[in-house]
């Protein structure tokens, strides 16, 4: 028996990621610079969206709680205290690998990297410095047609926060942030400017938010970067790299790239070198500035952290990992473009989704990709997106609200999409009619009720054509308004709209404009 | 009551929370009496390295004409000596320490009771200040080894506070290999396999110290137990990886202290610009921090630097595993942590014995001020480590008794070692031996 010859689906991404990789390669000519070939690798810290720290069960805090409210002695580095693997980073920490289609090291280890700083207590912070957790993986960037290599990706301990307070001439510290887990992923030098980078983190963060193992807020710190920054001329090999730390806006690591590209060829063209050093942004001026030279960088001492065990990671358990993997947005984006969306409602659909919650330990929170699946079951996909980008979406913009507002259920929408679709609720054809007037209803009154049964205590249920006050409405519009009558008689049917809309006055709203419509129409044969 | 680690940038630390050693020691009727005086972060063999003085020995040689309060000034050993002096003089049943490089046999020897280092991951370290992670024990000092086993069993079980705790199954895996070990204790010595390391009796081994040990060597030879010579070649090397591995992690561990969150803060002077960490923490910690931690923190810093890494601390835990593989190959019973479950090889020892010490407890120097420095009646302090780090090393189970008087007329301490996960056979072996006469 002859089986079916396939192509597995990885092998296809592999071929062409190497066919996107080999275009990368070529040099590509930027306006901005034409002479020049800029390489950009970018290390991304993601804070993890665990309950609890990464080696303490204190919870997690965020920006909103009083400084030192979430702090165990293990946190504050107390002596006699020792550190416990939370498996719940290790998960998130998977997944993510899993996502960016990284290979899971079956044995990973905990380095302590020490420096001395107020807001690392321990005076060293543990990461993954001589075995990550996961190697060699990749993101596809959509719309620029790149597929960028992913180094790795290791834990790490987040630190505290200081601030200086210079009129007082002390330092306050607040250790809610110290210990939490972050993700550190660290690309290689695959990107080729500001644009390319702007994406590659706008991607990842919505990959990471799909997923639910970072809530990737970069105003509110818990997604940062690092960026690594060369150029060369066109062929040369790749020139000498400084990074540019800490930075917290997809906006501003753009703006500051493009200030480093700039500065690294003004000194080039000028005759002088880059020297390799680590900078720091300014984003009032535009520019970066040198923080410390290659020669001044600090000697972390790495050194294995004797109190914890090296993690090792099976086949079964990155199956099961796999298997509970919520759906990645690319996977998204191609089902609901399946189902007939066009391209501009399944961005709409996806963008909103992305707002959708991240909740604690890889907990899929419930987004607008969600409400419409679960609308969509057993009605058209089209008519229901329609609903939700259009109508909900639509008021929801007017009242100044998002869709995590929203208090309307999918069994509600979705009874109103029926009532509409099944002609037994006026509107949907003319502006302003019973079905948009409900939806508002019910966004402006919270309840549970459903729209068909807020529809018959309103009297918007449809007034079927055989009922004769329909029949008399429209006796009495003709009179009302004999030279359109006339117009509509001498086979002028555009006319019929004037007479239709004073049909559907009379009825406030309640009657099928379309049975009103074929009644004039025999009426005025 | 403050947990100083008798140092001065504890000086006044209270610990928010009880270590589970103690925890455990008190629900099972324990009546914690006091702490004790200790090396200074545990870094020390004699005890001298303490912000509270040193501890001085409470033996008195039965020979001495003196009365007890004009003994001879002699050190306890260290860096447990206030928990082995403790014991000595009577004044607990007894007090657990801490046993790094042989913190706890070394002292137990000086002063002449029993001291037991259980294997690593035995005991709890929960609320234990680090020292070095990767061969802290928490072990038990007493006057008998039924005193030290009373203590030991209730000390002995799983904790998941500390991730370097032996799961149960590893105890298990332990326990179910030492049944198939051939030897009984209530058969009595019949039957047991003693070796004696050749590389345990160097030159800096003082003549009278060996007396003793060789009279007990007869004792249990004439009593039914096999004496085999064995050799662990890679013993010469493991005090250097021992001080490289100890002070690398010492120095990781004592970056802590820096009196921002908690013990000990020294303002720095006037005008010091406060904006670089360093200059904030440079006063603090040379003030908090005796000579010999500030020499190990320089010690283990630069042996963790990124041009010293692979030839020190790379080395060392090469030589880590020499060790430890030295170990394994001459004991009949399998080391369960490394090797696939076999049987007991019929060749191998049950345990091992060697002197604790290379001499008897040396003189303390007379004044406070002379403690501070090099003394010539003070050997060289690190030598006296050379017989207890390999077993520390390795993890494994070694036990401290007194094994009688040298000709100085101050104790002797043999110690018992045994595979890891054997901690109940040296307690029954160190019992079986303290019944010997002389001892």
């Amino acid at each position: 028996m002859l089986a079916r010859v396939r192509t597995p689906r990885r092998f296809k991404q592999i071929t062409r990621y190497t066919r996107l990789l080999h275009a990368f390669c070529v040099p590509q000519n930027d306006s901005r610079w034409p002479e020049w070939n800029v390489v950009i690798g970018i290390e991304v810290h993601a804070q993890i969206k665990s309950r609890s720290k990464l080696f303490s069960d204190t919870w997690t805090s965020d920006y909103t709680l009083p400084p030192n409210t979430r702090v165990s002695p293990y946190d504050a580095a107390f002596p006699g205290t020792l550190p416990l693997l939370n498996p719940r980073c290790v998960e998130l920490g998977v997944r993510t690998a899993l996502a960016l289609n990284a290979k899971i090291e079956p044995r990973s280890a905990f380095d302590r990297k020490h420096y001395f700083y107020a807001d690392l207590p321990a005076g060293y912070q543990i990461t993954q410095y001589y075995a990550p957790l996961a190697t060699s993986g990749g993101l596809r960037l959509e719309n620029r047609e790149k597929y960028v290599r992913i180094k790795q990706i290791q834990l790490e301990q987040d630190t505290g926060k200081s601030t200086f307070d210079s009129r007082e001439g002390i330092s306050a510290i607040d250790l809610n942030r110290a210990g939490t887990g972050l993700m550190e992923i660290v690309s290689e030098p695959d990107l080729r400017s500001p644009e390319d980078a702007g994406e590659y983190v706008r991607t990842l963060q919505a990959l990471v938010r799909s997923i639910g193992s970072s809530d990737g807020n970069m105003e509110q710190g818990s997604l940062r970067c690092d960026v690594n920054v060369s150029v060369n001329r066109h062929g040369a090999p790749h020139g000498t790299r400084c990074e540019i730390k800490n930075l917290n806006s997809v906006k501003f690591m753009m703006v500051a790239i493009t200030s480093e590209v700039r500065r690294q060829i003004d000194l080039l063209e000028s005759g002088r070198a880059v020297a390799q050093e680590t900078r720091g942004f300014n984003e009032d001026k535009a520019e970066t500035y040198s923080l410390r030279s290659k020669e001044d960088a600090p000697d972390y001492r790495y050194m294995p952290d004797p109190n914890l065990p090296p993690l090792l990671i099976d086949e079964a358990y990155v199956e099961k990992m796999r298997n509970e993997m919520p759906e990645l947005p690319d996977a998204t984006r191609a089902r609901l473009q399946a189902l007939g969306l066009s391209r501009r409602d399944t961005d709409v659909l996806m963008e909103v989704d992305s707002g959708r919650e991240v909740r604690f330990d890889g907990e899929v929170g419930r987004g607008a990709v969600a409400y419409f699946d679960q609308i969509s079951q057993g009605r058209d996909p089209k008519v229901v997106v329609n609903w939700i980008t259009h109508e909900l979406l639509g008021q929801l913009a007017f009242r100044r609200e998002t869709f995590s507002d929203n208090h309307i259920s999918a069994e509600q929408l979705g009874d109103l999409i029926d009532i509409v679709q099944q002609g037994r609720l006026t509107g949907y054809v003319t502006p302003g009619t019973s079905g948009k007037t409900l939806l508002r209803h019910m966004l402006d009154h919270c309840s549970e009720e459903m729209p068909s049964k807020l529809a018959e205590k309103f009297s918007l249920l449809a007034v079927s054509s055989d009922d004769s006050a329909l029949e008399r409405w429209c006796a009495e519009a003709i009179a009302a308004l004999p030279q359109e009558a006339d117009a509509v008689r001498r086979g002028n049917d555009k006319v019929i709209n004037k007479i239709v809309g004073r049909v559907m006055k009379s009825s406030r709203g309640t009657a099928n404009a379309q049975a009103v419509r074929a009644i004039l129409l025999k009426m005025l044969q | 009551m403050p947990t100083t680690c008798s140092s001065a940038i504890l000086r006044n630390f209270v610990s928010p929370f009880d270590a589970t050693v103690v925890q455990l020691l008190q629900a099972a009727g324990a009546q914690v009496v006091g702490k004790s005086n200790c090396d200074e972060f545990g870094m020390g063999s004699l005890n001298t390295y303490s912000i509270y003085g040193p501890v001085v020995n409470p033996y008195q040689a039965p020979t001495s004409p003196e009365s007890w309060a004009v003994r001879e000034r002699r050190s306890a050993g260290g860096s447990s000596g206030g928990s082995a002096a403790a014991v000595a003089a009577g004044m607990c049943d007894i007090a657990l320490a801490t046993d790094t490089g042989g913190s706890i046999r070394l002292p137990a020897s000086y002063c002449g009771v029993v001291g037991l280092k259980p294997s690593y991951g035995i005991v709890s370290r929960w609320g234990v200040v680090s020292y070095a992670d990767s061969l802290d024990c928490v072990g038990v000092l007493a006057r008998t080894a039924q005193d030290v086993k009373k203590a030991f069993d209730v000390l002995n079980v799983y904790d998941d506070k500390d991730p370097t705790a032996s799961r149960p199954d590893v105890r298990r895996r332990a326990s179910e290999a030492v049944q198939k070990s051939h030897w009984n204790a209530e058969d009595g010595l019949t039957g047991l396999r003693i070796g004696v390391p050749q590389e345990y009796f160097p030159a800096e081994l003082l003549q009278s110290t060996l007396t003793p040990v060789r009279r007990m060597l007869e004792n249990l030879a004439s009593r039914g137990a096999a004496i085999i010579p064995v050799s662990l070649p890679s013993t010469r090397f493991a005090l250097s990886a021992y001080y490289v591995i100890s002070s690398a992690e010492a120095s990781s561990n004592m970056a802590r202290y820096d009196g921002i969150q908690f013990g000990s803060y020294v303002e720095p002077p006037a005008g010091t610009n406060k904006a670089k960490t360093s200059n904030v923490y440079a006063y603090t910690r040379a003030a908090g921090f005796g000579p010999e931690v500030q020499r190990r923190i320089l010690l283990g810093t630069y042996a963790l630097t990124a041009d010293a890494f692979d030839n020190y601390f790379l080395q060392a835990q090469r030589v880590r595993k020499l060790v430890r593989a030295d170990f394994n190959r001459v004991f009949s019973v399998p080391n369960v942590l490394f090797s696939t479950p076999s049987l007991p090889s019929d060749a191998g020892v049950h345990v091992l014995l060697h002197p604790s010490t290379i001499r008897t407890a040396p003189r303390l120097p007379l004044t406070a001020n002379q403690t501070r420095c090099n003394n010539e009646d003070t050997l060289d302090a690190y030598v006296q480590d050379v017989l207890t780090v390999p077993a520390s090393l390795a993890g494994l189970p070694a036990m401290s008794i007194p094994a009688g008087l040298g000709e100085d007329g101050w104790p002797v301490g043999v110690s018992i070692v045994g595979q890891w996960g054997c901690d109940d056979m040296v307690l029954e072996v160190g019992s079986l031996c303290a019944q010997l006469p002389g001892c």
